[in-house]
């Protein structure tokens, strides 16, 4: 049984060799198909890994504490609903919420983060591309971020009107590399540069990627600009002890939620929790796209379906013989499905090659790293087999069927 | 015991006013070590009877007793198994597959029967040698003679070392040397023990035969045993006395020898469809010519 096999893996790799361009055009759609489902989800790994890397930068210990929808519904099982109907009513921190976080048992370091917009104007005119966060001085240390010129602002600051920027906010508002000690403006009152960071790791969908081009002035700075309007964001906080993070973070929702009169309109979140959402959100897109992509595989299985339709009637003569001289049904069936299969598994073999190839230009021209794992290899190259296994049947089965007397005739 | 036992088969195609009746309330019982030629113009059933006894085809009335079982009761596997084991099929036009070497060829059968590659390729090699082609081994058919590929083909029917061997019309595609080459090879293969059955137009390859079959319109009209060596009685007849179609014959694929028939008048068959007619004429006119 085995050498017949062999037989038939040859007599199938033949039949391609036979009609290349046709088995080309019908492979087409399970290369495409295989190709953008490993570029997809290869894409979606990258973002991943690189979000994980990001908060293995930052450190594990930082606590994020960030506004929150109120939802009207009590029933969590319905929340992701909520999100669509009933009212939600997000939530905001305010200046006590910082004060109250920092007197928290267990919190080391407080950094709240203000946004100021608009009305920045440099050396080059009007700059719209970014915007003011007020911060407090111990911002670059909790984010392990360097400063490329210049020292960030210090404790002396306060009340202060100074500056830093972000490295592509540095670019777009002055004509100077080193733009130390320039003057430009915030809502009319004049900022002095004080220091330039570093390129922020820019992660894609994280906000570290908007900080290279916004401003940090002062806190306080940008409460008594904004007359107290300037909403706090985000607040950061880090614990004395790092292993101590889950009980810093349980004591923190307990004291903030006292200070908001009993309710949650907050979130407290650990970066691994971060780490959580940002991937459920890049799992669901993965699988999302991945789905469509899914379709056109499908889609090139019944390409591949027809073409043996067609090899099926063409070369009913040959099953008529094979017949006459003692093949039996199965045999011919498993011919035609090894036929099938090898047509779809080289589809699937060149899809791969083409996902290597788009990932190599991702990585080349764009800031996306996709990370092809040897799994999801595995795994397309098992569907694409499967994709001729099960469409080649119905026309195997055709095949297998065929009266021998009728095959014989049929020229 | 009967290697080939038919009683009142009959073989109907199509429906309604389109039926033909391919076979007609057919009896004939072959033995074992029989070499039997079966002659009667085109679209007289020859073939079908073939296909019926090769297990290719099933009757739609009647029985039918091949190697003492009943076909009727085969199941299309089983079927299939006696093909491979116990029946060879040579065919006019060699039907070799076009992709495969000869060797591969003829080789095919065992594969079906799970012989295991290097065996197989041995075992057919030697049979090609049997037949005398075996310096075309690794031709492809369309690169060999139509002699040669007949071997080949026989070589193919004979790999599985069948009981009986079915050849339908093997000369018809030949010249008179190939089909010369062609009909010693399948009396050499009736002398090593085997049933040989085969259909022919010409009345000079009954020589080779010890019994022949005649039939028309899918019933048999005369069945005369003889000595091998000798053209059949009623052939020799179609040869030599017969006089020539008319044209209104030739027109109707009606051959010299139906008119030599003792038992049936030559009636002009009104069934038969248009195409199995044409390739009729050119044999009868070669049968004319010898």
């Amino acid at each position: 049984m085995k050498s017949l096999t062999r037989g038939h893996l040859k007599a199938g790799i033949d039949s391609l060799r036979g009609s290349k361009m046709r088995n080309f055009w019908t492979m087409l759609g399970v290369i495409i198909g295989v190709a953008s489902v490993i570029t997809i989800v290869g894409i979606g790994e990258g973002i991943k890994q690189q979000i994980t890397g990001q908060i293995h930068h930052l450190g594990k210990d930082l606590i994020t504490v960030r506004p929150a929808a109120l939802h009207t519904g009590n029933d969590t099982a319905n929340a992701n609903l909520n999100l669509l109907s009933g009212v939600n009513i997000t939530g905001s921190l305010h200046a006590t919420d910082v004060t109250t976080i920092a007197k928290t048992n267990g919190v080391s370091t407080t950094v709240p983060l203000s946004a100021v917009t608009g009305g920045i104007r440099g050396e080059n005119g009007a700059y719209q591309d970014g915007l003011v966060i007020g911060t407090t001085p111990d911002l670059p240390s909790l984010l392990n971020q360097s400063m490329a010129y210049g020292a960030f602002l210090t404790a002396e600051d306060t009340g202060v009107h100074a500056a830093v920027l972000g490295l592509h906010a540095a670019d777009a508002m002055f004509n100077e590399d080193v733009p130390l000690g320039n003057e430009f403006t915030i809502h009319g009152e004049q900022f002095i540069v004080r220091g330039i960071f570093n390129d922020f790791a820019a992660t894609p969908l994280s906000e570290e990627a908007s900080f290279n081009n916004a401003i940090f002035i002062p806190y306080d700075v940008a409460q008594t600009l904004t007359n107290d309007t300037a909403a706090t964001y985000e607040i950061l906080a880090k614990p004395v002890h790092s292993g101590q993070t889950g009980q810093v973070v349980n004591s923190l929702e307990q004291r903030l939620k006292q200070a908001h009169g009993g309710q949650t309109d907050f979130q407290v979140l650990q970066q691994n929790q971060n780490l959580t959402s940002s991937n459920s959100i890049v799992d669901l897109l993965t699988k999302l796209i991945s789905g469509v992509a899914a379709i056109s595989l499908l889609v090139g299985g019944i390409g591949i379906m027809n073409v043996m339709l067609v090899s099926v009637t063409e070369r009913m003569h040959e099953i008529g013989i094979r017949k006459a001289i003692g093949a039996t049904n199965r045999q011919i069936l498993s011919q035609f499905i090894i036929e099938a299969s090898v047509l779809s598994l080289s589809g699937g073999v060149i899809g791969i090659g083409v996902a290597f190839a788009i990932d190599l230009g991702l990585r080349l021209f764009t800031n996306l790293q996709p990370v092809i794992s040897w799994q999801i290899v595995v795994i397309a190259s098992g569907v694409s087999l499967a994709v001729g296994i099960i469409f080649g049947t119905i026309p195997a089965l055709t095949a297998a069927r065929k009266d021998p007397i009728d095959a014989l005739r049929s020229q | 015991m009967a290697l080939i036992e038919l009683q009142d088969v009959s073989k109907l195609y199509g429906f309604g006013d389109a039926t033909t009746l391919a076979l007609d309330e057919v009896n004939l019982i072959i033995e074992k070590g029989e070499f039997v030629a079966v002659m009667g113009p085109s679209g007289s059933g020859k073939s079908t009877l073939m296909h019926v006894i090769g297990l290719l085809d099933r009757p739609s009335h009647g029985l039918y007793k091949f190697n003492d079982r009943k076909v009727a009761k085969l199941r299309p596997n089983q079927a299939a198994k006696m093909r491979r084991d116990t029946i060879g099929f040579i065919f006019q036009s060699f039907n070799l597959l076009p992709r495969l070497t000869a060797l591969e060829n003829v080789a095919l059968p065992l594969a079906y029967k799970g012989v295991s590659l290097g065996k197989r390729l041995k075992q057919a090699s030697n049979m090609l040698d049997r037949v005398g082609i075996q310096s075309r081994e690794y031709f492809l058919p369309g690169q060999l003679s139509g002699g040669q590929a007949q071997c080949a083909a026989i070589a193919r029917a004979l790999v599985n070392e069948p009981k009986l061997i079915i050849a339908d019309e093997p000369t018809g595609n030949l010249d008179s040397a190939a089909s010369r080459l062609v009909m010693e090879l399948l009396s050499e293969v009736h002398k090593t023990g085997n049933t040989v059955l085969f259909v022919t137009h010409n009345p000079e390859l009954t020589r080779y035969a010890t019994r022949v079959v005649y039939m028309h319109d899918g019933a048999i009209v005369h069945d005369e045993k003889k000595a091998l060596g000798q053209v059949a009685d009623t052939a020799r007849k179609s040869l030599y006395r017969v006089p020539m179609t008319t044209e209104e014959d030739d027109l109707a694929g009606v051959s010299a020898l139906m008119k030599a028939l003792p038992s049936k008048p030559a009636v002009r068959s009104k069934r038969k469809p248009k195409s199995r007619k044409a390739p009729a004429k050119r044999k009868t006119a070669r049968g004319k010519n010898r």
